[in-house]
Protein backbone atom coordinates (compact mmCIF):
# COMPACT_ATOMS: atom_id res chain seq x y z
CA UNK A 1 0.00 0.00 0.00
CA UNK A 2 1.25 3.27 -0.53
CA UNK A 3 0.57 6.64 1.18
CA UNK A 4 -0.60 9.24 -1.35
CA UNK A 5 0.12 12.12 0.97
CA UNK A 6 -1.71 14.51 -1.71
CA UNK A 7 -2.89 13.74 -5.43
CA UNK A 8 0.62 14.93 -6.82
CA UNK A 9 2.62 13.12 -4.19
CA UNK A 10 3.66 9.25 -4.38
CA UNK A 11 6.17 7.48 -2.04
CA UNK A 12 6.93 4.09 -1.27
CA UNK A 13 5.29 2.98 2.46
CA UNK A 14 7.82 1.80 4.99
CA UNK A 15 11.67 3.17 5.07
CA UNK A 16 14.09 4.59 2.52
CA UNK A 17 15.77 2.19 0.25
CA UNK A 18 18.51 0.01 1.49
CA UNK A 19 21.45 1.05 0.11
CA UNK A 20 23.33 -2.62 -0.92
CA UNK A 21 26.60 -2.34 -2.14
CA UNK A 22 29.74 -4.09 -2.41
CA UNK A 23 33.46 -2.52 -4.27
CA UNK A 24 33.43 -4.64 -7.50
CA UNK A 25 29.50 -4.49 -8.37
CA UNK A 26 28.23 -1.93 -10.63
CA UNK A 27 24.68 0.07 -10.72
CA UNK A 28 22.92 -2.86 -11.91
CA UNK A 29 23.79 -5.19 -8.69
CA UNK A 30 23.30 -2.51 -6.19
CA UNK A 31 19.77 -1.18 -7.69
CA UNK A 32 18.36 -5.00 -7.76
CA UNK A 33 20.05 -5.87 -4.54
CA UNK A 34 17.87 -2.80 -2.64
CA UNK A 35 15.12 -4.02 -4.65
CA UNK A 36 15.87 -7.45 -3.26
CA UNK A 37 16.21 -6.25 -0.07
CA UNK A 38 13.39 -4.27 0.18
CA UNK A 39 11.44 -7.77 -0.85
CA UNK A 40 13.20 -9.89 2.12
CA UNK A 41 15.15 -11.65 0.27
CA UNK A 42 19.15 -11.61 0.52
CA UNK A 43 20.45 -10.07 -2.20
CA UNK A 44 23.63 -11.83 -2.13
CA UNK A 45 22.08 -15.77 -2.34
CA UNK A 46 20.38 -14.19 -4.97
CA UNK A 47 22.65 -12.37 -6.97
CA UNK A 48 25.25 -14.82 -6.25
CA UNK A 49 24.06 -18.11 -6.77
CA UNK A 50 24.69 -18.04 -10.84
CA UNK A 51 28.21 -18.30 -11.94
CA UNK A 52 28.56 -17.58 -15.79
CA UNK A 53 30.18 -16.38 -18.89
CA UNK A 54 28.36 -15.16 -21.81
CA UNK A 55 29.73 -12.69 -24.60
CA UNK A 56 27.86 -11.72 -27.13
CA UNK A 57 29.87 -9.72 -30.53
CA UNK A 58 28.23 -6.46 -31.32
CA UNK A 59 25.91 -6.39 -28.19
CA UNK A 60 27.95 -4.65 -26.20
CA UNK A 61 27.25 -1.14 -24.53
CA UNK A 62 28.64 2.06 -23.01
CA UNK A 63 26.73 1.45 -20.18
CA UNK A 64 27.93 1.18 -16.52
CA UNK A 65 25.08 -1.24 -16.28
CA UNK A 66 25.51 -3.34 -19.46
CA UNK A 67 24.68 -7.30 -18.90
CA UNK A 68 24.96 -9.70 -21.84
CA UNK A 69 21.70 -11.72 -21.81
CA UNK A 70 19.68 -12.64 -24.73
CA UNK A 71 16.47 -10.14 -25.02
CA UNK A 72 14.25 -10.37 -22.46
CA UNK A 73 16.33 -12.59 -19.98
CA UNK A 74 17.73 -9.85 -17.98
CA UNK A 75 16.54 -11.30 -15.06
CA UNK A 76 17.73 -14.93 -15.63
CA UNK A 77 21.26 -13.64 -16.27
CA UNK A 78 21.30 -12.06 -13.42
CA UNK A 79 19.76 -14.81 -10.75
CA UNK A 80 19.85 -18.30 -13.23
CA UNK A 81 18.85 -20.25 -9.98
CA UNK A 82 15.79 -17.94 -9.29
CA UNK A 83 12.52 -16.42 -10.20
CA UNK A 84 13.67 -13.08 -10.77
CA UNK A 85 12.32 -11.29 -13.34
CA UNK A 86 14.12 -7.97 -14.93
CA UNK A 87 12.23 -5.87 -17.61
CA UNK A 88 13.07 -2.69 -19.43
CA UNK A 89 10.37 -0.15 -20.06
CA UNK A 90 9.98 3.36 -21.20
CA UNK A 91 6.88 5.80 -20.82
CA UNK A 92 4.40 4.87 -23.58
CA UNK A 93 3.15 8.95 -23.63
CA UNK A 94 5.49 11.53 -24.32
CA UNK A 95 2.34 13.99 -22.86
CA UNK A 96 2.89 12.29 -19.67
CA UNK A 97 6.14 10.65 -18.89
CA UNK A 98 5.68 10.31 -15.40
CA UNK A 99 2.35 8.38 -15.55
CA UNK A 100 4.31 4.68 -15.25
CA UNK A 101 6.34 6.28 -12.25
CA UNK A 102 3.46 7.45 -10.32
CA UNK A 103 1.19 3.43 -10.85
CA UNK A 104 4.24 2.07 -9.62
CA UNK A 105 4.66 4.20 -6.56
CA UNK A 106 1.19 3.76 -5.72
CA UNK A 107 1.84 0.04 -6.34
CA UNK A 108 4.47 0.32 -3.52
CA UNK A 109 6.84 -0.40 -6.15
CA UNK A 110 10.47 1.00 -6.81
CA UNK A 111 11.20 2.19 -9.92
CA UNK A 112 15.04 1.78 -11.35
CA UNK A 113 15.75 4.40 -13.54
CA UNK A 114 18.71 5.33 -15.75
CA UNK A 115 20.26 8.29 -15.82
CA UNK A 116 22.65 10.27 -17.07
CA UNK A 117 25.07 11.68 -13.84
CA UNK A 118 26.08 14.65 -16.08
CA UNK A 119 22.67 16.25 -15.00
CA UNK A 120 22.14 14.86 -11.28
CA UNK A 121 23.57 17.27 -8.55
CA UNK A 122 24.45 14.48 -5.93
CA UNK A 123 27.13 12.83 -8.54
CA UNK A 124 30.64 13.64 -9.20
CA UNK A 125 29.97 13.86 -12.61
CA UNK A 126 27.65 16.55 -12.02
CA UNK A 127 28.18 19.00 -15.14
CA UNK A 128 31.16 17.68 -15.91
CA UNK A 129 31.24 14.44 -17.92
CA UNK A 130 28.37 12.22 -19.08
CA UNK A 131 28.17 8.74 -18.03
CA UNK A 132 24.86 6.37 -18.18
CA UNK A 133 24.18 5.20 -14.96
CA UNK A 134 21.20 3.64 -12.68
CA UNK A 135 18.92 4.78 -9.47
CA UNK A 136 16.44 3.95 -7.65
CA UNK A 137 13.50 6.55 -7.68
CA UNK A 138 11.22 5.69 -4.61
CA UNK A 139 9.08 8.64 -4.57
CA UNK A 140 7.24 11.92 -6.58
CA UNK A 141 6.46 15.07 -5.32
CA UNK A 142 5.20 16.71 -8.03
CA UNK A 143 3.53 19.59 -5.97
CA UNK A 144 7.08 20.52 -4.53
CA UNK A 145 8.83 19.53 -7.61
CA UNK A 146 11.22 16.97 -6.19
CA UNK A 147 11.59 13.09 -6.97
CA UNK A 148 13.02 11.11 -4.31
CA UNK A 149 16.16 9.14 -5.60
CA UNK A 150 18.87 6.35 -4.22
CA UNK A 151 22.02 5.21 -5.60
CA UNK A 152 24.54 3.23 -3.30
CA UNK A 153 27.08 3.69 -5.31
CA UNK A 154 29.87 6.62 -3.74
CA UNK A 155 29.30 8.49 -2.54
CA UNK A 156 25.56 7.63 -1.36
CA UNK A 157 23.12 9.25 -1.65
CA UNK A 158 19.26 9.35 -0.75
CA UNK A 159 17.10 12.47 -1.04
CA UNK A 160 15.31 14.52 -3.16
CA UNK A 161 16.09 15.94 -6.33
CA UNK A 162 14.49 18.61 -8.32
CA UNK A 163 12.52 17.06 -10.85
CA UNK A 164 13.66 19.32 -14.15
CA UNK A 165 16.75 18.04 -13.06
CA UNK A 166 16.09 14.23 -12.77
CA UNK A 167 13.95 14.75 -15.98
CA UNK A 168 16.74 16.00 -18.00
CA UNK A 169 18.79 13.04 -16.70
CA UNK A 170 16.60 10.63 -17.40
CA UNK A 171 15.99 11.75 -20.63
CA UNK A 172 19.42 12.75 -21.75
CA UNK A 173 21.35 11.63 -24.90
CA UNK A 174 23.85 11.00 -23.11
CA UNK A 175 26.47 12.38 -26.06
CA UNK A 176 29.72 11.41 -26.55
CA UNK A 177 32.14 12.74 -24.10
CA UNK A 178 36.00 12.29 -24.04
CA UNK A 179 36.15 12.37 -20.81
CA UNK A 180 34.51 8.99 -20.47
CA UNK A 181 34.93 6.38 -23.44
CA UNK A 182 32.90 3.60 -21.42
CA UNK A 183 30.02 4.87 -19.85
CA UNK A 184 28.89 8.07 -22.39
CA UNK A 185 27.71 7.66 -26.15
CA UNK A 186 24.72 5.62 -24.97
CA UNK A 187 21.07 7.19 -25.05
CA UNK A 188 19.48 7.41 -21.98
CA UNK A 189 15.96 7.62 -23.20
CA UNK A 190 14.07 7.66 -20.48
CA UNK A 191 14.43 3.64 -19.42
CA UNK A 192 13.35 1.91 -16.59
CA UNK A 193 13.87 -1.72 -14.92
CA UNK A 194 11.26 -3.36 -13.09
CA UNK A 195 12.89 -6.10 -10.75
CA UNK A 196 11.10 -8.42 -9.13
CA UNK A 197 11.12 -11.76 -7.27
CA UNK A 198 8.14 -14.32 -8.54
CA UNK A 199 8.70 -17.40 -5.99
CA UNK A 200 10.27 -16.71 -2.96
CA UNK A 201 13.80 -17.86 -2.84
CA UNK A 202 13.64 -20.90 -0.09
CA UNK A 203 16.97 -20.73 2.60
CA UNK A 204 19.74 -22.13 0.72
CA UNK A 205 21.25 -25.53 1.90
CA UNK A 206 23.85 -27.26 0.94
CA UNK A 207 21.45 -29.43 -1.89
CA UNK A 208 19.90 -26.41 -2.93
CA UNK A 209 23.81 -24.91 -3.72
CA UNK A 210 25.56 -28.04 -4.62
CA UNK A 211 22.59 -28.28 -7.54
CA UNK A 212 23.67 -24.58 -8.93
CA UNK A 213 27.25 -25.07 -8.45
CA UNK A 214 26.77 -28.63 -10.15
CA UNK A 215 24.85 -26.33 -13.49
CA UNK A 216 27.20 -23.82 -13.78
CA UNK A 217 30.03 -25.82 -13.57
CA UNK A 218 28.25 -27.86 -16.86
CA UNK A 219 27.94 -24.45 -18.45
CA UNK A 220 31.92 -23.73 -18.02
CA UNK A 221 32.81 -27.42 -19.74
CA UNK A 222 29.96 -27.49 -22.03
CA UNK A 223 30.60 -25.95 -25.50
CA UNK A 224 27.45 -24.35 -27.12
CA UNK A 225 27.23 -22.43 -30.06
CA UNK A 226 27.41 -19.08 -28.13
CA UNK A 227 30.01 -17.87 -26.20
CA UNK A 228 29.87 -19.23 -23.18
CA UNK A 229 31.90 -21.07 -20.71
CA UNK A 230 35.58 -21.52 -21.27
CA UNK A 231 35.29 -22.16 -24.50
CA UNK A 232 33.45 -18.91 -25.28
CA UNK A 233 36.28 -17.32 -22.73
CA UNK A 234 38.60 -18.60 -25.37
CA UNK A 235 36.79 -17.21 -28.36
CA UNK A 236 36.44 -13.74 -26.64
CA UNK A 237 40.03 -13.40 -25.67
CA UNK A 238 41.29 -14.47 -28.80
CA UNK A 239 39.46 -11.81 -30.76
CA UNK A 240 40.14 -9.17 -27.85
CA UNK A 241 43.74 -10.22 -28.61
CA UNK A 242 43.39 -9.97 -32.59
CA UNK A 243 41.26 -6.45 -32.58
CA UNK A 244 44.13 -5.01 -30.16
CA UNK A 245 46.82 -5.69 -32.61
CA UNK A 246 44.80 -4.94 -35.14
CA UNK A 247 44.57 -1.03 -33.82
CA UNK A 248 40.34 -1.29 -33.05
CA UNK A 249 40.19 0.75 -30.21
CA UNK A 250 36.43 -0.27 -30.12
CA UNK A 251 37.40 -3.43 -28.63
CA UNK A 252 39.06 -1.76 -25.56
CA UNK A 253 35.78 0.73 -25.41
CA UNK A 254 33.72 -2.67 -24.73
CA UNK A 255 35.84 -4.77 -22.47
CA UNK A 256 35.93 -1.73 -19.94
CA UNK A 257 31.81 -2.38 -19.10
CA UNK A 258 31.22 -6.20 -20.59
CA UNK A 259 34.12 -6.75 -18.28
CA UNK A 260 32.28 -5.11 -15.28
CA UNK A 261 29.47 -7.68 -15.48
CA UNK A 262 31.35 -10.67 -15.73
CA UNK A 263 33.68 -9.33 -12.58
CA UNK A 264 30.80 -8.24 -10.76
CA UNK A 265 29.07 -11.37 -11.21
CA UNK A 266 32.14 -13.55 -10.22
CA UNK A 267 33.04 -11.36 -7.02
CA UNK A 268 29.48 -11.56 -5.73
CA UNK A 269 29.55 -15.46 -6.76
CA UNK A 270 32.88 -15.85 -4.77
CA UNK A 271 31.62 -13.90 -1.39
CA UNK A 272 28.49 -16.27 -1.41
CA UNK A 273 30.49 -19.59 -2.02
CA UNK A 274 33.08 -18.32 1.19
CA UNK A 275 30.12 -17.09 3.46
CA UNK A 276 28.55 -20.42 2.84
CA UNK A 277 31.74 -22.36 3.22
CA UNK A 278 32.23 -20.66 7.11
CA UNK A 279 28.53 -21.00 8.11
CA UNK A 280 28.69 -25.08 6.79
CA UNK A 281 32.15 -25.14 8.41
CA UNK A 282 33.04 -26.35 4.58
CA UNK A 283 36.72 -25.40 4.00
CA UNK A 284 36.80 -26.65 0.30
CA UNK A 285 33.78 -24.45 -0.63
CA UNK A 286 35.08 -21.60 0.77
CA UNK A 287 38.08 -21.89 -0.39
CA UNK A 288 36.18 -22.45 -3.84
CA UNK A 289 34.83 -19.16 -3.20
CA UNK A 290 37.83 -17.82 -2.81
CA UNK A 291 39.18 -18.90 -6.22
CA UNK A 292 36.00 -17.36 -7.48
CA UNK A 293 36.96 -14.11 -5.99
CA UNK A 294 40.08 -14.75 -7.81
CA UNK A 295 38.51 -14.52 -11.21
CA UNK A 296 37.02 -10.83 -10.08
CA UNK A 297 40.65 -9.62 -9.13
CA UNK A 298 41.46 -10.83 -12.23
CA UNK A 299 39.62 -9.08 -14.19
CA UNK A 300 40.89 -5.82 -12.94
CA UNK A 301 44.04 -6.80 -14.65
CA UNK A 302 42.44 -7.32 -18.11
CA UNK A 303 39.80 -4.26 -17.41
CA UNK A 304 42.04 -1.56 -16.74
CA UNK A 305 44.92 -2.75 -18.58
CA UNK A 306 42.54 -1.88 -21.92
CA UNK A 307 41.22 0.97 -19.81
CA UNK A 308 44.83 3.14 -19.78
CA UNK A 309 45.63 1.71 -23.30
CA UNK A 310 42.26 2.49 -24.98
CA UNK A 311 44.14 5.14 -26.57
CA UNK A 312 46.84 3.16 -28.42
CA UNK A 313 45.50 -0.25 -28.51
CA UNK A 314 48.26 -2.14 -30.49
CA UNK A 315 50.92 -0.92 -27.97
CA UNK A 316 48.54 -2.16 -25.77
CA UNK A 317 48.33 -5.82 -26.95
CA UNK A 318 50.90 -7.50 -24.99
CA UNK A 319 49.63 -6.78 -21.92
CA UNK A 320 46.13 -7.30 -22.73
CA UNK A 321 47.51 -10.74 -23.67
CA UNK A 322 49.10 -11.28 -20.55
CA UNK A 323 46.33 -10.47 -18.19
CA UNK A 324 43.71 -12.35 -20.56
CA UNK A 325 45.86 -15.30 -20.10
CA UNK A 326 46.04 -14.72 -16.25
CA UNK A 327 42.10 -14.42 -16.33
CA UNK A 328 41.61 -17.88 -18.21
CA UNK A 329 44.39 -19.47 -15.87
CA UNK A 330 42.00 -17.87 -12.97
CA UNK A 331 38.64 -19.22 -14.58
CA UNK A 332 40.17 -23.09 -14.87
CA UNK A 333 41.35 -23.05 -11.47
CA UNK A 334 38.24 -21.71 -10.55
CA UNK A 335 35.68 -24.09 -12.34
CA UNK A 336 37.74 -26.85 -10.95
CA UNK A 337 37.33 -25.90 -7.08
CA UNK A 338 33.88 -25.08 -7.66
CA UNK A 339 33.37 -28.46 -9.30
CA UNK A 340 35.21 -30.24 -6.33
CA UNK A 341 33.02 -28.34 -3.68
CA UNK A 342 30.08 -29.56 -5.76
CA UNK A 343 30.74 -32.86 -5.53
CA UNK A 344 30.72 -33.10 -2.11
CA UNK A 345 26.96 -30.79 -1.58
CA UNK B 1 48.15 8.54 13.00
CA UNK B 2 51.73 8.52 11.50
CA UNK B 3 54.83 9.73 13.69
CA UNK B 4 57.32 11.86 12.41
CA UNK B 5 60.89 11.44 11.33
CA UNK B 6 61.59 13.04 15.01
CA UNK B 7 59.14 10.24 16.69
CA UNK B 8 56.34 13.10 16.82
CA UNK B 9 52.59 12.10 16.78
CA UNK B 10 51.11 14.15 14.05
CA UNK B 11 47.91 13.68 12.41
CA UNK B 12 48.75 13.40 8.40
CA UNK B 13 48.92 17.22 8.19
CA UNK B 14 51.31 19.37 10.23
CA UNK B 15 52.64 22.49 7.67
CA UNK B 16 54.93 22.35 10.31
CA UNK B 17 56.76 19.10 9.40
CA UNK B 18 56.27 19.40 5.74
CA UNK B 19 60.15 19.80 4.41
CA UNK B 20 61.49 18.10 7.59
CA UNK B 21 62.92 15.62 5.86
CA UNK B 22 65.31 16.30 3.10
CA UNK B 23 64.70 13.69 0.41
CA UNK B 24 67.84 15.28 -1.78
CA UNK B 25 70.03 14.75 1.11
CA UNK B 26 69.34 11.63 1.84
CA UNK B 27 68.78 10.42 -2.07
CA UNK B 28 71.63 12.07 -2.97
CA UNK B 29 73.86 8.95 -3.38
CA UNK B 30 70.82 6.68 -4.22
CA UNK B 31 71.15 5.06 -7.65
CA UNK B 32 67.55 5.31 -8.51
CA UNK B 33 66.46 2.34 -11.04
CA UNK B 34 69.60 1.02 -11.89
CA UNK B 35 71.05 0.30 -8.27
CA UNK B 36 70.36 -0.96 -4.33
CA UNK B 37 69.98 1.40 -2.03
CA UNK B 38 67.86 1.72 1.58
CA UNK B 39 67.27 4.43 3.03
CA UNK B 40 68.02 5.50 6.74
CA UNK B 41 64.57 4.70 8.54
CA UNK B 42 66.14 4.47 12.03
CA UNK B 43 65.46 1.08 13.68
CA UNK B 44 67.25 -2.11 13.26
CA UNK B 45 65.22 -4.27 11.66
CA UNK B 46 63.84 -2.31 8.74
CA UNK B 47 65.43 -1.24 5.32
CA UNK B 48 63.65 1.23 3.57
CA UNK B 49 64.55 1.45 0.04
CA UNK B 50 64.62 3.62 -2.43
CA UNK B 51 62.40 3.02 -5.80
CA UNK B 52 62.88 7.37 -6.15
CA UNK B 53 64.23 6.33 -9.69
CA UNK B 54 60.82 4.17 -11.09
CA UNK B 55 58.11 6.75 -9.82
CA UNK B 56 56.00 6.95 -12.71
CA UNK B 57 52.48 8.65 -11.97
CA UNK B 58 51.23 11.31 -9.51
CA UNK B 59 48.35 9.90 -7.28
CA UNK B 60 48.64 13.21 -4.74
CA UNK B 61 47.09 16.65 -5.44
CA UNK B 62 46.97 19.51 -4.05
CA UNK B 63 43.17 21.18 -4.00
CA UNK B 64 44.93 24.21 -5.54
CA UNK B 65 46.05 22.45 -8.47
CA UNK B 66 43.72 19.18 -8.45
CA UNK B 67 44.28 18.71 -12.55
CA UNK B 68 48.13 17.63 -11.47
CA UNK B 69 46.81 14.60 -10.24
CA UNK B 70 46.41 10.94 -12.46
CA UNK B 71 45.99 8.24 -10.14
CA UNK B 72 43.74 6.63 -12.09
CA UNK B 73 41.77 6.16 -15.98
CA UNK B 74 39.54 9.52 -14.35
CA UNK B 75 42.27 11.50 -13.77
CA UNK B 76 41.12 10.89 -9.60
CA UNK B 77 43.87 11.59 -6.66
CA UNK B 78 44.59 11.62 -2.82
CA UNK B 79 44.32 14.82 -1.69
CA UNK B 80 47.38 16.03 -0.02
CA UNK B 81 45.62 17.70 2.85
CA UNK B 82 44.96 14.52 4.20
CA UNK B 83 48.41 12.55 3.82
CA UNK B 84 51.71 13.01 5.58
CA UNK B 85 54.38 15.31 4.57
CA UNK B 86 56.12 14.16 1.34
CA UNK B 87 59.35 12.88 2.46
CA UNK B 88 58.54 12.03 5.76
CA UNK B 89 59.39 8.61 8.06
CA UNK B 90 55.85 7.14 8.74
CA UNK B 91 55.06 4.31 10.76
CA UNK B 92 52.01 1.94 10.04
CA UNK B 93 51.51 -0.86 12.39
CA UNK B 94 55.28 -0.21 13.84
CA UNK B 95 56.88 -0.41 10.11
CA UNK B 96 58.79 2.39 9.24
CA UNK B 97 58.04 3.89 5.44
CA UNK B 98 59.62 6.48 4.11
CA UNK B 99 56.54 8.87 2.52
CA UNK B 100 56.76 9.42 -1.04
CA UNK B 101 57.11 13.37 -2.15
CA UNK B 102 54.03 14.98 -2.51
CA UNK B 103 53.19 17.64 -5.24
CA UNK B 104 56.52 17.44 -6.39
CA UNK B 105 56.21 15.44 -9.75
CA UNK B 106 55.36 11.36 -9.69
CA UNK B 107 55.08 10.08 -6.11
CA UNK B 108 54.19 6.56 -7.19
CA UNK B 109 55.15 3.08 -9.04
CA UNK B 110 52.57 2.60 -11.33
CA UNK B 111 53.17 -1.29 -11.85
CA UNK B 112 54.60 -1.75 -15.22
CA UNK B 113 56.92 -4.70 -14.68
CA UNK B 114 59.78 -2.48 -12.73
CA UNK B 115 62.41 -4.66 -11.20
CA UNK B 116 63.97 -3.30 -8.25
CA UNK B 117 67.39 -4.16 -6.94
CA UNK B 118 67.47 -3.84 -2.77
CA UNK B 119 70.61 -4.76 -0.41
CA UNK B 120 71.16 -7.80 -0.51
CA UNK B 121 70.15 -9.76 2.67
CA UNK B 122 67.88 -12.49 4.54
CA UNK B 123 64.09 -10.71 4.78
CA UNK B 124 61.12 -12.20 6.36
CA UNK B 125 58.76 -9.49 4.78
CA UNK B 126 58.00 -7.07 1.82
CA UNK B 127 56.33 -4.37 3.03
CA UNK B 128 54.59 -1.76 1.07
CA UNK B 129 52.36 1.06 1.35
CA UNK B 130 50.42 0.36 -2.04
CA UNK B 131 46.84 1.21 -3.27
CA UNK B 132 45.17 -0.30 -6.31
CA UNK B 133 42.13 0.57 -9.18
CA UNK B 134 39.54 -1.72 -7.97
CA UNK B 135 40.51 -4.75 -6.14
CA UNK B 136 43.66 -6.56 -7.21
CA UNK B 137 45.73 -9.64 -7.12
CA UNK B 138 48.62 -10.15 -8.99
CA UNK B 139 52.27 -11.39 -8.51
CA UNK B 140 55.74 -9.77 -7.66
CA UNK B 141 58.76 -12.15 -8.48
CA UNK B 142 61.55 -12.38 -5.59
CA UNK B 143 65.11 -12.68 -7.07
CA UNK B 144 68.03 -14.45 -4.73
CA UNK B 145 71.45 -14.22 -4.65
CA UNK B 146 71.82 -18.06 -5.51
CA UNK B 147 69.67 -17.16 -8.78
CA UNK B 148 66.63 -18.79 -7.56
CA UNK B 149 63.39 -16.88 -8.13
CA UNK B 150 60.18 -16.90 -6.16
CA UNK B 151 56.85 -15.86 -7.17
CA UNK B 152 54.42 -14.14 -4.24
CA UNK B 153 50.90 -12.91 -4.05
CA UNK B 154 50.35 -9.32 -3.92
CA UNK B 155 46.89 -8.29 -3.06
CA UNK B 156 45.48 -4.40 -2.64
CA UNK B 157 42.59 -3.43 -2.03
CA UNK B 158 40.78 -0.40 -4.25
CA UNK B 159 41.57 2.80 -2.97
CA UNK B 160 37.99 4.16 -3.60
CA UNK B 161 36.06 4.26 -0.94
CA UNK B 162 36.63 0.66 -0.29
CA UNK B 163 37.26 -1.98 2.71
CA UNK B 164 40.20 -3.96 3.17
CA UNK B 165 39.49 -6.58 1.67
CA UNK B 166 42.64 -8.48 1.80
CA UNK B 167 42.86 -7.93 5.23
CA UNK B 168 45.44 -5.16 5.05
CA UNK B 169 46.00 -2.15 7.20
CA UNK B 170 44.23 1.39 6.49
CA UNK B 171 48.03 3.44 6.19
CA UNK B 172 46.13 6.87 5.01
CA UNK B 173 42.75 7.84 3.76
CA UNK B 174 41.93 11.00 1.88
CA UNK B 175 38.50 12.01 3.01
CA UNK B 176 37.69 13.92 -0.03
CA UNK B 177 38.58 12.26 -3.41
CA UNK B 178 40.28 14.73 -6.24
CA UNK B 179 38.65 14.94 -9.52
CA UNK B 180 40.51 16.79 -12.05
CA UNK B 181 37.95 20.08 -11.87
CA UNK B 182 36.65 19.54 -8.12
CA UNK B 183 37.41 18.01 -4.64
CA UNK B 184 34.31 15.27 -4.08
CA UNK B 185 33.39 14.95 -0.57
CA UNK B 186 31.77 11.75 0.47
CA UNK B 187 34.24 9.55 -1.38
CA UNK B 188 37.32 8.51 0.19
CA UNK B 189 40.85 7.74 -1.10
CA UNK B 190 42.70 5.15 0.76
CA UNK B 191 46.45 3.94 0.86
CA UNK B 192 46.57 0.25 2.33
CA UNK B 193 49.51 -1.01 3.83
CA UNK B 194 49.83 -4.50 2.99
CA UNK B 195 52.79 -7.28 3.08
CA UNK B 196 54.14 -10.03 0.83
CA UNK B 197 56.15 -13.19 2.78
CA UNK B 198 59.54 -14.07 1.93
CA UNK B 199 59.62 -17.51 2.67
CA UNK B 200 63.16 -18.89 1.20
CA UNK B 201 66.09 -18.49 3.48
CA UNK B 202 68.59 -16.49 1.43
CA UNK B 203 69.65 -13.89 0.26
CA UNK B 204 66.85 -11.56 -1.75
CA UNK B 205 68.76 -9.34 -4.36
CA UNK B 206 65.95 -7.90 -6.07
CA UNK B 207 62.03 -7.75 -6.78
CA UNK B 208 59.77 -7.67 -10.09
CA UNK B 209 56.89 -5.69 -9.96
CA UNK B 210 53.71 -7.22 -12.02
CA UNK B 211 53.01 -6.23 -15.50
CA UNK B 212 49.80 -4.24 -13.74
CA UNK B 213 48.36 -0.78 -14.32
CA UNK B 214 45.93 -1.02 -11.46
CA UNK B 215 48.46 -1.42 -8.80
CA UNK B 216 50.04 1.55 -7.32
CA UNK B 217 53.48 1.79 -4.98
CA UNK B 218 54.01 4.43 -2.93
CA UNK B 219 56.87 2.83 -0.47
CA UNK B 220 58.56 -0.50 0.31
CA UNK B 221 60.28 -1.18 3.12
CA UNK B 222 62.15 -4.83 3.98
CA UNK B 223 61.68 -6.74 7.20
CA UNK B 224 65.53 -8.39 8.02
CA UNK B 225 65.38 -11.89 9.27
CA UNK B 226 65.84 -11.67 12.75
CA UNK B 227 68.81 -13.94 13.79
Amino acid sequence: MTVEATARTYTITGPEPELWYRDLISCLQATCGSVLAREGADPLAVLGAGWQFLHMPGDVRSEEFYYPCSAGQLGRALAPHHDLSARWWQPADEGDVWREVRERLADDRIVIAAVDNFHLPFRPAYGDVHAAHLVLVYGLDETRGVVHVSDAMPPAFRGAVPIEEFRRSWGSANPTDAQDAFFSDSEIGLRCLDVSLGTPPAPLTPESLGDCLRTDVEGFTTETSSRTGIAGYDAFAGELRERCRAGDAGALRELYPFGWAMQAQASLHGELLRRCGRDWDDAVLAGAGRAVETVAHAWTGLRFTGAHGHGDPRAAAPDIAHHATLLRAAYARAVDAVGAAAARL
Amino acid sequence: MVLSEAGNVTENVLPSIRGAWNPEKVFRDAGGAGKASALPVGRGLYDAIDISGHRNNTAVSAATETTAGEFNVWRNSFAAEYLPAGGSLVHVDDVPFRFPPVCEGPDNIRCSGQFIRVPEGRYDWIHVLAASERRTEDTVELSFADGSVDAEALRVSDFWAAPAWFGETKAFESLVMHYPHHVQRGIPAVMWAQRVPVTRRTGLTGILLPRNVAVHVFALTLQRTET
